[in-house]
């Protein structure tokens, strides 16, 4: 029995908020019926996009309270509102989202009352369930109706708020095109990055190598010491020069990952970050390899992690996993430091690479969390979609 | 001293012929590939192989696995092994196997040809040859250890040592005396707490093994 109640008053309460809400958008219709009218006048054309967005927001709120109630996350599917006026306009009017809102706002002005019905059935069924169940051991009767009407509300609103198939598409375009703008730009600024590297480094010091060898050649006669000091100069010249590619090459793509895969290049870093190092890479050690450019910033997730957590964190120790995901690969860098890269509000602390780390992950249209509250531990988390 | 040289770039290995060559060395067989390094090795028994890490037709590791491959079917082979890049995980690879004839290079050192070749002698008589980056990055990943208690000197020393060269050398490198360069070797081992052994590849791998152990 009083498992039932409790279910019962759970309820309640998510229908008495969807009846609050129902009530909230009877008014609301009012603003927009004279949004509709000033819109037509002209005069209230900016109200519309702004309207739109609160039948938004309303929207939201639904779909967030029926997902907290059936536990199944409600997607939405709304094409940004900014821009010029024109454009906001356009928007508003055109995106598939606002009708999808408008139906449910137009059948919950019907079923959003349902919940209304709790209280005659609170009042009826204490009493009721209250001999039957109580006294005489029987399943209760009345007081699960009220579940069964949260229920019903769910899923109407479910059913109603999921977005169409073709705008869930064109929420995944959006956000594709987004990435990718964002993949070339990173893109850009990596070649750029790498042109300027050489043409200051390797390159000019090949063009002093070259020189000194001229001026060399010319000495060789006349004074072989000079000459002989000049070849010394060249050679310095030369292995700066070479060292400075081999920079630029592991900026570029590691080595060591073109050898050894990600588990042995991961391995390595582990091995000379200084740190003692648990890695579980078996996942990723057989079967096919992760592409490229995914290996590449996995690498450089990990890499950047364990220096941070060398320098900053104040532990020795951490660990690595890298995991095979039905959708990609799933990168954690785990240290038992002090924490507080990120403050509560959810700033990151400068001069720790997360800001890098995190474009690099949503060039290739991943996700990426910190999570380091003060006191420890930090655990970066990559998230790499890939065909495996 | 016969060679067995295996470098894809031409480039590379005309000048490595022409380097070992002009030393006075004969180059017994030039590999191009990975599948040859084995064969060639096997059919010539050179007194050294030089060999480069990545070669066709994979272009990973292959000359670093043909090294562990050819030491295990000719015991006590010398193998130099070359690279653009050197890697710590290679060294103790290669180290895995024993120190002795061992080498493990950077290719710019090619250029310093007198110190290339005394490496190459050096190998090649049983001794070993590690590049410097790897030695730095060895003593760089060690944090709060006992490597704190030693003297800049003293860890100049342990750097020389690590590398392969003996005490003639860093006595020469350090412009100390011999006597000086036993005398910091003698602290080094008491610091560290490693038995004290004599010169050679011995005396490397109780160092490595230091370094390398986490």
């Amino acid at each position: 029995m009083r498992e039932t109640v409790r279910q019962a008053a759970r309820a309640t309460v998510q229908l008495a908020l969807a009846v609050g809400l129902t009530v909230f958008s009877y008014v609301f219709v009012t603003v927009l019926l004279i949004t509709a009218i000033g819109t037509i006048a002209i005069l209230g054309a900016w109200l519309l996009p702004e309207t739109v967005l609160l039948i938004r927001r309303i929207a939201g709120a639904k779909r967030s309270m029926t997902a907290a109630w059936t536990g199944r996350e409600i997607p939405d599917a709304y094409q940004p509102i900014n821009g010029s006026l024109r454009s906001r306009l356009r928007t508003a009017v055109r995106d598939p989202g606002t009708y999808v809102d408008l139906r449910w706002m137009a059948a919950n002005y019907g079923y959003g009352a349902l919940g209304l019905l709790a209280l005659p059935l609170w009042l009826a069924g204490l009493p009721v369930d209250g001999v039957w169940c109580g006294l005489l051991r029987r399943r209760p009767l009345v007081l699960p109706l009220i579940s069964g009407l949260a229920d019903l509300d769910a899923a109407w609103s479910a059913a109603l708020l999921r977005p169409s198939p073709k705008a869930l598409l064109t929420k995944r375009v959006e956000q594709l095109t987004q990435t990718r703008a964002g993949a070339i730009a990173a893109h850009s600024a990596e070649l750029r990055r790498i042109e300027r590297d050489l043409h200051d480094g390797a390159q000019a010091r090949l063009v002093s190598l070259s020189m000194r060898i001229g001026l060399a050649k010319r000495a060789y006669e006349r004074d072989p010491a000079a000459g002989r000091r000049l070849l010394d100069e060249a050679q310095e010249h030369a292995e700066e020069a070479l060292a400075e590619l081999r920079q630029v090459v592991r900026g570029i793509h590691p080595p060591i990952l073109t050898d050894r895969g990600l588990a042995g290049a991961v391995r390595a870093l582990a091995a000379g970050s200084g740190l003692d190092v648990v890695v579980q890479a078996d996942d990723v050690e057989a079967g096919p390899r992760a592409p490229v450019a995914v290996e590449s910033a996995a690498y450089f997730v990990v890499a950047e992690a364990l220096t941070n957590a060398a320098k900053h964190s104040g532990s020795r120790q951490a660990a690595v996993r890298l995991t095979r995901t039905r959708a990609g690969l799933r990168v954690v860098v785990r240290d038992e430091g002090k924490g507080g890269v990120t403050t509560p509000d959810g700033t990151e602390a400068a001069g720790t690479g997360l800001a890098g780390m995190r474009r690099r992950v949503a060039a290739l249209d991943g996700t990426f969390s910190v999570a380091s509250p003060a006191g420890g531990p930090t655990v970066i988390e990559a998230e790499l979609p890939c065909a495996w | 001293m016969r060679v067995v040289i295996a470098e894809d770039n031409a480039l590379l290995r005309e000048g490595l012929v022409l380097l070992l060559t002009s030393a006075g060395h004969e180059v017994a067989a030039v590999a191009v590939a990975e599948p040859e390094i084995l064969p060639a090795l096997l059919r010539h028994r050179p007194d050294i192989a030089v060999l480069d890490v990545r070669m066709p037709p994979g272009f990973r590791d292959e000359g670093l696995r043909a090294a562990l491959a050819a030491r295990s079917q000719i015991p006590g082979l010398p193998v130099l092994v070359l690279s653009q890049y050197v890697e710590v995980a290679y060294a103790a690879e290669l180290l895995g196997v024993g120190a002795s004839g061992i080498g493990y290079l950077l290719k710019d050192r090619i250029g310093r040809v007198e110190e290339f070749l005394d490496a190459l002698n050096r190998v090649a008589a049983g001794g070993t040859a590690l590049d410097p980056e790897v030695v730095t990055e060895l003593l760089a990943r060690r944090r709060s250890t006992p490597l704190d208690s030693l003297t800049p000197r003293e860890r100049e020393v342990l750097k020389l040592m690590a590398e392969g060269h003996d005490n003639t050398t860093i006595a020469a490198t350090l412009v100390i005396t011999e006597r000086a360069v036993s005398k910091h070797i003698g602290n080094v081992f008491l610091k560290l707490g490693l038995p004290p052994t004599d010169v050679g590849h011995r005396r490397v791998l109780a160092v490595l093994a230091h370094l390398n152990a986490q």
